[in-house]
């Protein structure tokens, strides 16, 4: 059996304002294999994060299931970290202190927390900065950060929110490597949401593409690009291809969303 | 990419410790304005532009200082003021902070409190001083009540603001990572209103001071408000001079002081 397990998933929110309901996610169903590098990738309003979120434990589903490991999920647990969009990190501690602020929720008894938050601050590159704090560091270091706070928890699947979404296009590409070179060591299932095509082909074993209205699954795509990857890829016929194929699928979402617009 | 500002660092201080030798150009003009105006006030009266009854001197108020501090049973009035203002502020302490927290928590006794509260913190509570006096008598007890009313609601509806405008991804960051209600108080809520805290306080100071002086105006038997009325009565220019300026460089000094903490808060660089 899979690793993660979603069947008949729907998530309902009541607007603020006028109490209408309506569904974010609906009818959505995905198996994740252990060790697995899924990206999810939608256009916005299509529900990606919001699929996320209920993984991580932090949104409450109106209809069916998740479970992880045949265990159903019914709220955050250490067996999964959030990386999330904004880097969230907490503004009086310094790196090393935002790194540890995982392990102490969580209770880590699996040795010293400073030397596990440093094992992990060096391994996203920041050795040198572990004393700094958030206001410090530019974008793409606060990103490393909230990084190496969710890969410090040793989690078993890894939830990741468009991790590089507000970073320029050449830091995102670093960033991008970066995390498959941190990932190939021990490949731990990852769920990454995105709406970026090139990122969502290059980083993925299987991509999930989303529409809306309400958010659900258009299609499953397997990616077998050989690993380890590198920028080369991106210029690789396959690529070209899965590239072709990911652009027709949002080309399609927009132009629904553009009829919509003009019937109103 | 940072460590030049972390190297620079240190010749900044430099800078600083030696500035005193090479003042910058405003300091010059700073002086040499408080200087000229200086010579104006005492030249002033004798040239016959102002009454000097009604204005004194520099050289009078001077030697009305020291006459103050030698023989004035200064100190016995500083001290009954103080006793005042350090009551009335550490009580407003004790109530506001906790309160703040729980309305900065508690949804519902946020509904509840919150309007009053405001109206309260809007009116000026010197209002309530005849009725204290009435209530609490002519000795310290009304000051210390006033300085309490004065200082409470700054820190109340700041703290309020404080935990109840917590960054909300920060709380699901938290969240994911499975922290307790009371992880979160501690490690989010807490640490992240410290600056909002401090900035009730400071507020507060300059509410707290002005509430000891007038409610010693108003009717006392001791302390700087009292010898304020006294030298009013007497028509003491010089020495209500030399209250003034002590009750200014008063406030002046503590508000810097929290001004001072809560920058190197605000800055994140500490812990």
């Amino acid at each position: 059996m899979a690793q993660i397990e979603i069947r008949d998933l729907g998530i309902d929110y009541r607007k603020p304002k006028s109490n209408e309901v309506f569904s974010a996610v609906d009818g959505v169903a995905l198996s994740i294999e252990r060790g697995e590098f899924v990206t999810i990738v939608g256009s916005s309003g299509c529900g990606k994060s919001t699929l996320l979120m209920a993984v991580a434990g932090l949104v409450n589903l109106s209809r069916g299931s998740i479970r992880i490991d045949s265990k159903e999920v019914i709220g955050p647990g250490p067996d999964r970290a959030v990386v999330f969009q904004e880097a969230s990190l907490l503004p009086w501690r310094s790196v090393r202190g935002n790194v540890k602020f995982g392990l102490e929720m969580q209770r880590w008894n699996g040795g010293d927390l400073n030397e596990r938050a440093m094992q992990m601050i060096r391994l996203v590159g920041l050795g040198r900065f572990s004393d700094y704090h958030p206001h410090q560091l530019s974008g793409g270091m606060r990103q490393r950060v909230n990084i190496a706070r969710a890969l410090a928890v040793d989690p078993e699947v890894l939830l990741m929110d468009e991790p590089f979404g507000a970073l320029d296009a050449q830091t995102r590409e670093i960033m991008g490597t970066e995390l498959l070179r941190i990932w190939e060591r021990d490949k731990k299932t990852a769920l990454f949401v995105t709406h970026d095509i090139d990122e969502a082909i290059f980083l993925a074993d299987k991509i999930v593409v989303m529409g809306r209205n309400p958010g659900h699954i258009k299609e499953v795509i397997k990616v077998d690009l050989p690993r380890p990857r590198d920028e080369a890829v991106l210029d690789s016929e396959d690529f070209n291809n899965l590239r072709r194929r990911l652009r027709a699928h949002l080309a399609e979402d927009m132009s629904s969303m553009q009829l919509v617009q003009e019937v109103a | 990419m940072r460590s030049a500002e972390m190297t620079a660092a240190p010749a900044e201080t430099r800078q600083i410790s030696l500035s005193f030798l090479r003042p910058s150009r405003s300091t010059v003009v700073g002086l040499v304005a408080v200087l000229l105006f200086l010579i104006l006030w005492q030249i002033a009266p004798s040239m016959g532009w102002v009454n000097g009854r009604f204005t004194s001197r520099p050289t009078e108020v001077f030697f009305a200082a020291l006459d103050i501090f030698r023989n004035d049973s200064f100190l016995y009035h500083a001290r009954i003021s103080l006793t005042e203002f350090v009551a009335g502020f550490a009580l407003a302490i004790v109530v506001s902070i906790p309160l703040g927290v729980l309305l900065g928590t508690s949804k519902i006794a946020r509904y509840l409190i919150d309007p009053p509260l405001m109206a309260l913190y809007i009116a000026p509570t010197l209002v309530l001083l005849p009725i204290l006096v009435i209530w609490l008598g002519i000795d310290m007890a009304p000051k210390i009540a006033v300085v309490f009313l004065g200082a409470v609601f700054p820190i109340v509806l700041n703290t309020m603001a404080g935990m109840s405008e917590a960054d909300s991804r920060l709380l699901r960051m938290a969240r994911s990572f499975g922290a307790s209600r009371f992880d979160i108080f501690t490690r989010v809520l807490v640490p992240g209103s410290l600056p909002a805290l401090l900035t009730g306080i400071r507020l507060a100071v300059g509410r707290a001071v002005l509430g000891v002086v007038v409610g010693e105006l108003f009717v006392s038997q001791a302390g700087i408000g009292y010898q304020l009325n006294l030298y009013g009565q007497a028509m003491r220019i010089d020495r209500l001079l030399v209250y003034a300026l002590i009750v200014s460089a008063f406030g002046y000094t503590l508000t810097i002081m929290v001004r001072s903490v809560e920058n190197k808060i605000r800055d994140w660089r500490s812990k």
